[in-house]
């Protein structure tokens, strides 16, 4: 079925996509949980500012860490003495898909939050739990199944990320690319076939990360009725 | 002991109590809005709004000018809301443990034989009936070792199912646990039998607050009595079960006695509630013969108290509590009830009902 390399490829890709998702999982649940929790002035403007990546081109905002992370910046030139370099290497195409799928998690544990009702979480802490304790002991549980969707989404976005990952990491075989770059690698000197092999290979994985993502959405949706 | 002297903002007005609270039990009556359920979130520390002093036992929850406002967590209080509050992804049993703090295994298990809860530990709370749930808060709250119970009830019409009210354990809480309560609730008769003080509220402010039996008169008792109608509610012993006669007979803790259908599922020595509506009560102004009502009782008129379009009279028969009695004015005036005059009631055995 599929070759040495493509094997590679794909792995990277999972792993990238794993690493990625459980990177970006703290700071989202606490974004999701304060635009959830904050009714202050500028509330629509941060949640648009939050969901720009989903809606403006990849390669727009591949650029914009393209330019963050070069050497010009401090921050590129800090991260290159420590020898942690982003552009051109695998932790571009961590940094560039997690960016990339940051806002679908938020999105969707946001929701999930705003539909944690905040009497409970008033209970629990006249039950003696501090506000850490609560969160984990009441908030979360009750929207576990909305945030589990949204890691679940952000995985699946990952999976599939190219245009930020070919500006900020390239496309370099065996170093950078992952299944995405590989299709359009393989489609560009003629592999067609394997092009459709490796497209097929992600048909599968995207259907069983939604079907997924879909199925603890609807039984959030069910519960919350009861 | 608890020292109010608070404000509250809320949607439609400011809530201003101030008020000692100095008994075991205090009912909080009052209309639908009238900020009941403000005044029990503020003593929880849930009104981050609140401001003005709350003092519990010594201890300041709340001082503004101070600058002292403890956290819902360090205040100790065992918060029952009106829905139950029940946590949906934890069991009855997991509820309940919840907020034993230190693992107090003993609180827990008492909590739940006190409650009744053993048949039903293991089921989730959307599975539970109205009282059931009530009864799991009530038990959760009482595992976490309160200084004060805060209990919002939403089940008090004297129509409610009976299994579904929650009065038996709160009698029993206040028995074998020995904690302060704050109960708000729309039932007079369940004030009358549970509260040492009263306290009523309206539209934000404290229209009455007392002895409960003295509060008959005011207005705001008797607008609950008379839009809930009043139960007198007796807690009693089993005497004994007279087969022939159809009767079990029961005393109260006061000493009156009340016969009620045969029921042998009671076993003698044990205690129960028992409920009979003050409009089930008949006074009559001469002795009574030739009756079939199995509990007739002479006694002097204590109160005679407007309720409404209604008169509720009180009839001391020699044992607590006294009789309330729900009468017509036209009734009052053709038999010239009045203040200490020598009448005679009569009950039906049926008219009781076990709470």
């Amino acid at each position: 079925m599929l070759t040495a390399d493509e094997r590679g490829v794909l792995l990277f890709t999972l792993g990238i996509a794993g690493l990625g998702t459980l990177l970006i999982l703290p700071p989202g649940v606490a974004v999701a949980l304060a635009l959830a929790r904050y009714r202050g002035p500028g509330k629509g403007a941060l949640e648009t500012l939050l969901s720009l990546p989903l809606v403006l081109p990849p390669t727009a905002v591949g650029l914009f860490l393209l330019e963050a992370f070069s050497r010009r910046t401090a921050l590129g030139a800090g991260l290159a003495a420590a020898g942690l370099d982003v552009v051109f290497t695998w932790r571009g195409v961590l940094v560039a898909t997690s960016v990339m799928s940051f806002p679908l998690l938020v999105r969707s544990a946001r929701t999930a939050f705003e539909e944690v009702d905040p009497r409970l979480v008033g209970i629990a802490r006249t039950l003696g739990r501090g506000p850490v304790a609560t969160f984990f002991s009441v908030t979360l549980p009750l929207a576990r199944r909305g945030v589990l969707a949204g890691v679940t989404l952000a995985f699946a976005r990952a999976l599939g990320e190219f245009g930020a990952t070919v500006m900020v990491a390239g496309n370099i075989p065996g170093r950078t690319q992952t299944l995405a770059l590989a299709i359009f690698h393989d489609n560009q000197v003629g592999r067609d076939d394997r092009a459709l092999v490796l497209a097929g290979v992600t048909v599968a994985l995207a259907f069983v990360a939604l079907w997924t993502a879909e199925w603890l959405t609807r039984r959030s949706a069910r519960r919350g009725e009861a | 002991m608890i020292d109010l002297s608070i404000e509250v903002p809320l949607a439609a007005f400011t809530l201003r109590v101030e008020a000692a609270l100095a008994g075991r039990v205090t009912a909080i009556l009052g209309p639908s809005g009238s900020g009941k359920t403000s005044l029990l979130e503020t003593v929880a520390g849930l009104r981050p709004k609140a401001r003005g002093r709350v003092v519990l036992d010594g201890q300041i929850l709340l001082d503004d000018t101070r600058r002292i406002r403890l956290s819902p967590e360090r205040r100790r209080v065992g918060y029952v809301p009106q829905d139950s509050g029940l946590f949906p992804h934890l069991s009855a049993l997991g509820n309940v443990r919840f907020g034993a703090r230190g693992g107090d295994g003993g609180r827990v298990e008492g909590a739940i034989d006190t409650l009744g809860l053993r048949p039903i530990l293991s089921r989730s709370p959307a599975s539970l009936s109205g009282g059931e749930r009530q009864r799991v808060a009530l038990a959760r709250a009482l595992a976490t070792d309160p200084s004060v119970l805060l209990l919002d009830e939403p089940l008090a019409s004297v129509d409610v199912e009976l299994k579904e009210r929650i009065l038996p354990y709160l009698l029993r809480v206040r028995e074998d646990w020995r904690v302060p309560m704050l109960y708000v609730t729309h039932n007079v008769g369940e004030a009358l039998a549970l509260a040492d003080q009263v306290l009523v509220l309206r539209d934000g402010g404290v229209e009455a607050s007392g002895m409960p039996s003295q509060l008959l008169s005011s207005p705001a008792m008797a607008r609950e009595v008379a839009a809930g109608g009043i139960e007198n509610i007796f807690v009693v012993r089993v005497l004994s079960h007279d087969v022939a006669a159809g009767v079990t007979r029961l005393r109260s803790q006061g000493g009156l006695d009340v016969a009620v259908p045969l029921a042998p599922s009671r076993p003698p020595g044990s205690t129960a509630t028992v409920a009979i509506r003050a409009e089930d009560v008949l006074v009559a102004v001469e002795p009574i013969r030739g009756l079939s009502a199995r509990n007739v009782y002479e006694g002097r008129i204590t109160r005679l108290d407007q309720t409404g379009t209604d008169v509720l009279v009180c009839v001391d028969v020699g044992g607590e509590p006294a009789w309330l009695a729900r009468l017509t004015p036209g009734a009052v005036a053709e038999l010239q009830l009045s203040h200490d005059r020598h009448v005679w009631l009569a009950v039906k055995s049926h008219s009781a009902r076990w709470v």
